[in-house]
């Protein structure tokens, strides 16, 4: 047989089509991550160096939308509400979710089941949660009111009372998201090697030691970066609060994100509320770096 | 320091029979090997001893004390990991000092104690590391610092060796057994490798299938093993075993007669033979043809160096036979196997050794 291999034409590597190959492949992703995301990113940060009047921008301002929001007593309200609402609800989303993670890493009958059902919380869609939390809480024919009626007391004021109205707030949230927080535990206990466990009850640990020395050290990265998470992501928590209290009572709950959003459409301060953003998209990513070069510090002492 | 002894212990996991009825005693001061293949319930029986695990039935006495239903720290052990389960986030000297930590030793002390025992084990250079900042061998001795920092009445040790590279195990091979001799500690020592077994132990118990097969001094298993399964696991090639048949003069192996001594025939008779064992250095290579050596063909010829394996085909199957360095056969050749019946055990349709190997080598039988 004839061998055809003189007359076929070789393409080299790194020359002609092969070099271009991977540009072409990249292309589209490329535009289209340039189309939604960098060209939104780029004319927001513009919008934030603007006046607006009617949707329209009117005039240059610099940087006077920033530094106007160190003067403005409604943002810094928003600002301590979001901190304070951020700090309680993963403190106590990391704490419980924790235990349920300890508690579920034993093997018994029916924890399967147990593990399911703890998760159910994270996948409801959050404005469901929020309208459901609104009946329990609503004070005339809420689910607390019954309670306490069915017990011999009054209507129970939550989303009428700023501090309950708060609580109710961080309350909601722990039930959503400890769910979250139990999940990357959860899945951080099971990955940990089991002998040096054994090896310090041998030793001589009981439980709360063998806790303290080895669960809680070794857990610390995967601790830290489930605490990052769900930072991050509740300083974006806007449809619970819009839906449960729009911000208030006053501005008992009102988070940066709901004035934000008070900022935009309801007056309108399109360049202002843009300046809010970005300062605040700023101070999470600060947060999220801090966090991860502490995490690293941790992790190479 | 204690004795250890398991009594009648059985342990099952769901449906899965791993220990039936384990009953083992263990001498003070005695380095114990517990030896056998993968699933036989050896890693069960030590992580029984321990407190890992608890036992369905039977109990389990440490120097005398019943501590079956104890927790693993009020059993005054001390335990050696297979994966060395070193604690990863502290420093080299914390993992070694932590039984003394959590016992509450004052800190003096617990430094000298480190100091010392660091020095032992010649990684004195290392405490204020990491254990992932420690090479395997390295970590195997922090693990082996952290076991003998103590005091403990026994130590327990889960095939210690057997994440080493095949050259660093003979190292801590040797290591392990003086250290071990000179802390003169009751040891429990759990392996799958027959050489680490009789090289290290004052005794060694071989497991098969949840059962305590045999146990003996070294040198008694290899040569007198209980049955045909010890006989096989212990020794390196295995012990050869060829069908056997009584007859008027002997025993007729293959196609040849093997003629044995009067008293022992008898005692042939009266077990009902049905196996014989030889181990490969009791054959030799004959030329073929040879009076008294059984006839057969050369299958497989393996040189190590200091002398050659011959894998040789017989009638009844095929045998290894150490030869010297210099044999040059060619497979397909025919060849003789020539053996002192002696040196020969014989088997009955049971797997037992009925008749055992003659005392030769002026060796105590």
């Amino acid at each position: 047989m004839q061998r055809g291999s003189q007359a076929r034409k070789y393409r080299l590597q790194g020359a002609g089509l092969d070099l271009a190959l991977p540009y072409l492949m990249l292309a589209p992703g490329l535009t289209i991550v340039l189309g939604v995301l960098v060209y939104p990113l780029w004319d927001g940060l513009r919008a934030s160096t603007r006046a607006y009047r009617y949707g329209s921008p009117v005039a240059d301002v610099g940087l006077q939308n920033y530094l106007h929001l160190w003067s403005d007593a409604q943002f810094l309200n928003a600002l301590w509400v979001t901190v304070k609402f951020v700090a309680l609800s993963v403190s106590f989303e990391a704490v419980l979710g924790f235990a349920l993670a300890l508690f579920c890493l034993h093997e018994f009958r029916g924890i399967r089941l147990l593990r399911t059902v703890l998760i159910i919380p994270m996948v409801i869609t959050p404005v469901v949660v929020a309208i459901v939390f609104r009946l329990i809480y609503a004070s005339d024919a809420g689910m607390l009111t019954a309670l306490s009626k069915a017990m011999g007391g009054g209507e129970v004021q939550i989303l009428g009372n700023p501090l309950n109205a708060f609580i109710g707030l961080v309350a909601l949230d722990v039930w959503e998201w400890t769910p979250l927080m139990f999940l990357i535990l959860l899945a951080g206990l099971q990955s940990l090697p089991h002998e040096p466990f054994e090896a310090a009850r041998v030793d001589g640990a009981g439980a709360w030691r063998v806790f303290a020395d080895l669960t809680f050290p070794m857990m610390r990265p995967v601790l830290a970066v489930a605490i990052v998470l769900r930072t991050i992501d509740a300083f974006g928590t806007f449809d619970q609060v819009f839906v449960l209290t729009r911000g208030g009572p006053g501005e008992a709950t009102r988070l940066i994100s709901i004035y934000g959003y008070d900022t935009a459409f309801k007056f309108q301060q399109t360049g202002y509320a843009a300046a809010l953003f970005v300062t605040i998209g700023l101070v999470v990513l600060a947060l999220a770096f801090s966090a991860i070069r502490l995490l690293r510090r941790v992790d190479a002492s | 320091m204690g004795s250890v002894v398991f009594k009648n212990v059985v342990k099952n996991f769901g449906a899965l029979n791993v220990l039936r009825s384990l009953d083992l005693a263990v001498p003070d001061h005695k380095f114990l090997a517990l030896l056998g293949p993968s699933g036989c319930g050896k890693t069960t029986a030590l992580r029984i001893l321990a407190g890992l695990d608890m036992p369905t039935a039977g109990k389990v006495f440490i120097g005398e004390r019943d501590v079956t239903r104890l927790q693993p720290r009020d059993r005054d052990i001390a335990m050696v990991f297979q994966s060395y389960a070193l604690y990863p986030q502290m420093t080299v000297a914390d993992n070694i000092g932590y039984p003394l930590w959590i016992r509450g030793t004052p800190e003096a002390g617990r430094k000298a104690k480190i100091g010392e025992v660091a020095a032992i084990l010649e990684i004195g250079h290392l405490l204020d590391r990491r254990p992932r900042q420690l090479s395997g061998g390295q970590r195997q001795r922090v693990a082996l610092a952290r076991a003998i920092v103590r005091d403990p009445a026994a130590f327990l040790m889960d095939e210690p060796l057997s994440n080493l590279d095949a050259r660093l195990r003979l190292t801590m091979r040797g290591e392990i057994k003086r250290l071990c001799q000179r802390l003169s500690a009751t040891t429990i020592y759990v392996t799958h490798d027959q050489v680490e077994a009789l090289t290290m132990a004052d005794l060694v118990a071989v497991m098969q299938g949840g059962e305590l097969q045999q146990m003996a001094p070294p040198i008694e298993i290899y040569d007198r093993p209980a049955n045909r399964f010890v006989a096989t696991f212990v020794g390196n090639p295995p012990m050869n075993i060829l069908p056997a048949a009584l007859s008027e003069q002997g025993v007729t192996v293959a196609t040849g007669i093997v003629p044995v001594d009067q008293t022992r025939l008898a005692a042939c008779r009266l077990a009902e033979i049905v196996e014989i064992g030889l181990r490969p250095e009791d054959c030799s290579v004959a030329p073929p043809g040879e009076a008294g050596a059984l006839q057969g063909e050369i299958y497989v010829v393996e040189p190590m160096g200091n002398e050659t394996l011959v894998n040789v085909r017989l009638d009844g199957g095929n045998v290894q036979v150490r030869a010297g360095r210099d044999f040059r056969g060619v497979v397909g050749e025919s060849i003789g196997v020539a053996f002192d019946p002696a040196n020969a055990c014989f088997f009955n349709s049971a797997g037992l050794t009925a008749v055992h190997r003659v005392n030769n080598n002026g060796r105590v039988t």
